[in-house]
């Protein structure tokens, strides 16, 4: 899938920035800027394959470092693959 | 709870194993947390954010959505929901995908005339931004029936709302209707009879107060058998729930 850079990335970067500087200041973060950072950051959101397609073959080390895909992942009836942020901030 | 029902769970992000690790080890997680170290495996799913400018931290991460995945590599459905907050809950994934609830999940039973419906959570307890399932088991005595949807007016149809402000979005859908046609009026409507089931969920807003509380809704119907049609109905009724405190994921740096 073609990567396609949003021309007001700036712009949202500058949001970005200033919601976190609030937030790890201890700062209120107001309603208008949350939604702001929130708007910025779902901007074209894609939700990838759909149901019936077959998702991409992947080999990921997990956190004891064991090379782990599909095949040694999967219970009898499917895995639930959960792509979130971030475990460190 | 997934486990129990044959699936296993997987959780995917542009961390190192050894933020991982620590993660793992800080929550007393078992479930494998993978490591996609450049967002390559992000990227081929097509959920990379490219909304976040390189050198900010957060560039490389996925737009968030969990997907349930055949043994085969099916994709079989997926779980997204609009604001990174927000996250769905394993107990609505269980009570879609194999119509089981979480074992101190609270049940609520109504009734009105020929009508019993039953309405419960996916799970007892649930983190605010979380999104939880509820079912709605509905029972008609023979000989009534109640209207689906797309329904003319004056009829009502079944729907469920509840009516709380800490729920930012809400869904209930009911399985189709089956055409009626109705003698007395001449007319083919969508109706249920006998027992079905209907599926929905509830988005809890972010932040949401820690602690027990009642979720409270209200159905609405309208009953009717080949000879009389009752007034549309309008019945309340009250869910418990307990949200769990926040959790702050530490900071490893």
């Amino acid at each position: 899938m073609a990567l396609e850079i949003p021309a007001d990335l700036a712009e949202k970067a500058a949001i970005m920035r200033e919601f976190r500087r609030r937030r790890d200041a201890g700062e209120p973060v107001s309603e208008q800027l949350y939604a702001a950072h929130v708007n910025a950051t779902n901007d074209h959101y894609a939700t990838g394959p759909d149901p019936g397609q077959h998702i991409p073959d992947f080999t990921l080390p997990d956190q004891r470092g064991a090379l782990r895909s599909l095949s040694n992942l999967s219970g009898p009836n499917g895995l639930l693959l959960v792509f979130h942020r971030s475990a460190d901030w | 709870m997934l486990e129990r029902n044959g699936l296993r769970i997987a959780a995917v992000s542009y961390d190192s194993p050894e933020v991982l690790q620590t993660f793992a080890e800080k929550h007393g997680i078992e479930f494998p947390l993978l490591s996609d170290r450049d967002s390559a495996v992000i990227r081929g799913f097509g959920i990379f954010n490219n909304n976040i400018a390189p050198g900010l931290r957060a560039h490389g991460v996925p737009h968030p959505v969990e997907y349930l995945v055949a043994p085969d590599g099916t994709l079989i459905r997926k779980y997204f929901v609009p604001n990174y907050q927000h996250r769905v809950t394993a107990s609505e994934v269980v009570l879609r995908e194999f119509g089981t609830t979480g074992e101190d999940a609270a049940v609520v039973s109504l009734r009105s005339g020929a009508l019993t419906v039953e309405i419960g959570f996916s799970s007892a307890r649930a983190f605010a931004g979380q999104e939880i399932g509820f079912f709605a088991n509905f029972t008609l005595e023979p000989g009534w029936h109640v209207y689906g949807r797309p329904l003319p007016t004056p009829y009502a149809a079944v729907s469920i709302d509840f009516d709380d402000s800490r729920i930012v979005r809400q869904l209930f859908e009911p399985p189709e209707a089956r055409p009626m046609k109705i003698d007395a009026l001449n007319e083919t409507l969508p109706v249920y009879s006998g027992s079905f089931r209907g599926l929905g969920s509830l988005l809890l807003k972010f932040p949401f107060e820690a602690g027990h509380t009642m979720v409270t809704g209200k159905l609405h119907f309208q009953q009717c058998s080949e000879t009389v049609c009752e007034a549309p109905e309008t019945l309340s009724f009250e869910l418990p729930l307990t949200i769990e405190p926040f959790m702050v994921a530490p900071r490893t740096k």
